[in-house]
């Protein structure tokens, strides 16, 4: 192909648009932002992989590293999907490295390794406590390297709108363009998204006030089919802030950092007590719910590092908690508590990153694909990088369509209906709905639910759906805040569906009514959208894997 | 407490002045979420209870690792997300958008400028391959230098606060000074063309005030990388 839209320049956004330029295939990037302010510098602990000649080192392998991916995703992660992410992850951390990117290094000046949750072995690289902020730097570069040969056109206050399909063939984008007002189509032979995960649906999680799922919304009511919707990550260990939950990295416990609670002026290592001595490193999911089932304040003590160590090792969470809460995590415990994460489910994609609408891709947390119902710390940097070099590949082979499509109709159409919504005087603002939404997602489908407040929350989300008709047009905040609701609550709608549906407990999905893991549940949810109708269908035969 | 900020609707429209005011602060409240704070309201009156419009400004992790909150904060460029209430001393809090680029809404400012300079000059790191280093404590505090720098923000707070820096037309700012040491020291062939467009841009120019790195939200050493540049 010769051309493709990417939506979104994080570190998966980036790593397709790369690669299609090294290709040479032209790029249109478009983020409303520069990549410094994506989602990925936020990843804090690191990268996971099995160097290229260093199998059985320390008696590790690539086939450790599938395996506990597939058994941390419960096994609902594809077993194909997972194997070729393991077997390029040594070539991954290579590139990375090639690039530039600013990796701590070991003794021997070669890229570090530190353990972390759920593995087996030591075998996550990591750039201090900010791996994914020193690979998006490393990756501007190399974005910037093709920006100077053309071949990459990065466009920044631009927002996704919708997709230009055609008999299920995907021709373009509808973009908005904030300076303008304007709406703008955008024709190319693929397109791309890298969104990232549906935060915003929560209100205050661990990430970006930017990712909010609309995009993959939009592409649901467009006839994308989703997948996994029913699987959020709660990281377990967070620090409520006046401003959001910080994320306290998995990389803490990795250094050796325990959690308990106290009970008779007593320490209790609940994680220890009841997994033994690597308790403390179990799983995102088991935590979160050890946590939640324990009902009291919990905390995390890493103090016994010494200050020093600290320094070395984990500068940034002793700054964030110095600054945020006045904490010396060197001299006192940190209270932590689960926070929404990453969303494992996303667009159902096949395994070259292509939707069900042809010429439509997704790569990064947008697409559900590895991670089955959870995901291991330091696989998201991975699957990001990974997943946009897949889809790059398959777009840089493939022939390009002959036919295009006439968006003149769609556009206007398109126009009339943002005019419309500017001429709005409803006296309902688009904040006050927003934050509707996050408060019956959080009460609704939390670390443990049930039928009841699943069926509570539907409800909930179809009295948002016929209001989102009367909100208010705010001209104070951007459009695409307007715009976006809608599709807010549809999405919202159909992942509140999906938990519903799913009558077990498997990885972060955990439901008070159906305790236990059921055998004959091994399926991933697909969801699909027709005109204001939501059809589930169990998915057993690996259909897009295969 | 007042709230007095610098307001504009749109890039094309003059910019005016509208101060708020908001009781009972929690003391642990950053600027940021005085902003939320704010605007989360069915209907937003200034002080005197006229009924405006939601203050416009730009948020991602609210955590300060991504520059995206950058403005004016009593006089002080800083990013809203780091301020506190705690640290403010005074009875009004004044707030302005970054004045060296063309405000786009509010407190929203177009920093597109700053990635333009760096694309002119080629500012890319292409294949790693730093000069040799033998002696291992020079090498752990090259690669410490070069971590700090890589974790520029992109904010625009260190050109904000730069007395020779005006609209990015010749000088460059530290912004563009840390990037230099960056990819010259990860790719040494590009060593020369980079010294070359870092006096040009940069060193003949920088009065060495480094009032810039009393801002930095992340703390790069721009001295340090200075003087690495000039052992080149």
């Amino acid at each position: 192909m010769k051309s493709a839209v990417v939506i979104g320049a994080g570190i998966s956004g980036m790593s397709c648009a790369i690669d299609l330029a090294r290709a040479g295939v032209r790029v249109m990037l478009i983020s409303p932002f520069s990549s410094e302010r994506s989602q990925s510098v936020m990843a804090a602990g690191g990268i996971n992989a099995v160097l290229p000649g260093a199998e059985n080192e320390n008696g590790d392998s690539v086939a450790s590293h599938m395996e506990d991916t597939i058994k941390g995703g419960s096994y609902l992660g594809g077993k194909k999907a997972v194997k070729g992410l393991c077997e390029n992850a040594g070539e991954i951390i290579r590139y990375l490295e090639g690039i530039g990117t600013v990796f701590s290094l070991d003794g021997e000046g070669k890229p570090d390794k530190r353990a972390f949750g759920g593995q087996s072995y030591k075998r996550t690289f990591y750039c201090g406590a900010s791996t994914g902020k020193q690979i998006v730097t490393a990756m501007i570069m190399e974005v910037r390297r093709y920006e100077a040969t053309g071949l990459i056109d990065h466009r920044l206050w631009m927002y996704f709108h919708s997709a230009l399909i055609e008999d299920s063939v995907c021709h373009g984008v509808l973009l908005f363009n904030e300076i303008t007002g304007k709406l703008e189509a955008v024709l190319s032979d693929a397109v791309v998204m890298a969104t990232g995960g549906q935060n915003r649906l929560f209100g205050k999680t661990t990430g970006s006030t930017q990712c909010d799922g609309y995009a993959v919304s939009k592409l649901f009511t467009q006839g994308a089919e989703l997948k996994n919707l029913e699987f959020i990550q709660y990281h377990p260990t967070s620090i409520e802030t006046t401003q959001k939950k910080m994320l306290i990295s998995e990389a803490v416990r990795g250094e050796g950092g325990r959690l308990f609670y106290e009970e008779n002026g007593k320490r209790v290592y609940f994680m220890e007590d009841k997994y033994g001595p690597r308790g403390n490193l179990m799983t995102r999911d088991v935590v979160s719910r050890e946590m939640d089932a324990a009902k009291r304040d919990i905390f995390l003590d890493i103090s016994f590092l010494g200050k020093e160590e600290i320094e070395r090792r984990i500068p940034e969470v002793r700054d964030l908690c110095l600054k945020y809460r006045g904490l010396d995590i060197s001299r006192e415990s940190i209270p932590v508590s689960p926070a929404v994460h990453f969303f494992m489910g996303g667009l159902a994609v096949h395994l070259n990153h292509e939707t069900c609408i042809r010429n439509l891709f997704a790569v990064g947390e947008c697409a559900s694909m590895y991670h089955g119902a959870n995901r291991l710390g330091g696989n998201s940097l991975l699957a990001a990088v990974y997943s946009g070099k897949v889809a790059a590949k398959e777009i840089a082979e493939r022939k390009s369509e002959n036919k295009t499509m006439d968006y003149s109709t769609v556009l206007e159409r398109e126009s009339r209906k943002l005019d419309e919504l500017r001429n709005n005087k409803s006296s309902f603002p688009v904040a006050y709905m927003r934050d509707m939404i996050a408060n019956t997602m959080n009460e609704k489908l939390g670390i443990v639910r049930n039928k009841e407040s699943l069926e509570k929350g539907i409800e909930d989300m179809d009295y948002y759906l016929s209001a989102a008709e009367k909100i208010s047009y705010d001209k104070s905040v951007l459009m695409y805040e307007n715009y976006s609701i809608t599709g807010l609550i549809i999405l919202a709608k159909a992942i509140i569906i999906s938990a519903n549906e799913r009558k077990e407990s498997r990885g972060s999905h955990f439901r008070s009514d159906y305790p236990e893991t059921d055998e004959n549940s091994a399926y991933a949810t697909i969801i699909s959208y027709d005109e204001g109708r939501y059809k589930l269908r169990q998915d057993r035969e690996h259909f897009y894997e295969d | 407490m007042r709230i007095k900020i610098l307001r504009q609707q749109s890039p094309s429209t003059e910019p005016y002045w509208e101060t708020f005011r908001v009781d009972d602060i929690p003391k642990d409240m950053t600027v940021a979420g005085l902003l939320e704070h704010i605007n989360y309201n069915d209907d937003i009156a200034d002080e005197n209870g006229r009924k405006t419009t939601r203050i416009g400004w730009e948020c991602s992790c609210l955590q300060g690792s991504c520059g995206a909150c950058a403005m004016v904060i009593n006089d002080i460029p800083a990013l809203a997300c780091e301020t506190f209430i705690r640290d403010i001393k005074k009875d009004v809090i004044t707030i302005r958008p970054l004045r060296k680029f063309p405000v786009v809404h509010d407190l929203m400012v177009d920093r597109s400028g700053i990635y333009e300079n760096l694309k002119k000059m080629n500012m890319y790191i292409g294949e790693y391959h730093p000069a040799k280093e033998k002696d291992p404590e020079k090498k752990q505090k090259a690669h410490d230098l070069q971590y700090d720098i890589a974790k520029c923000l992109k904010c625009g707070l260190c050109l904000e606060v730069c007395p020779n820096y005006v609209n990015g037309s010749s000088f460059f700012g530290a912004v563009f000074a840390n990037d230099c040491y960056l990819v010259s020291s990860r790719n040494d062939s590009k060593e020369k063309a980079v010294l070359k467009t870092y006096d040009k841009h940069f060193a003949s120019t920088c009065s060495k005030s480094f009032s810039c790195m009393d801002v930095c939200p992340v703390k790069i050493r721009t001295i340090t990388a200075m003087a690495e540049m000039n052992r080149k």
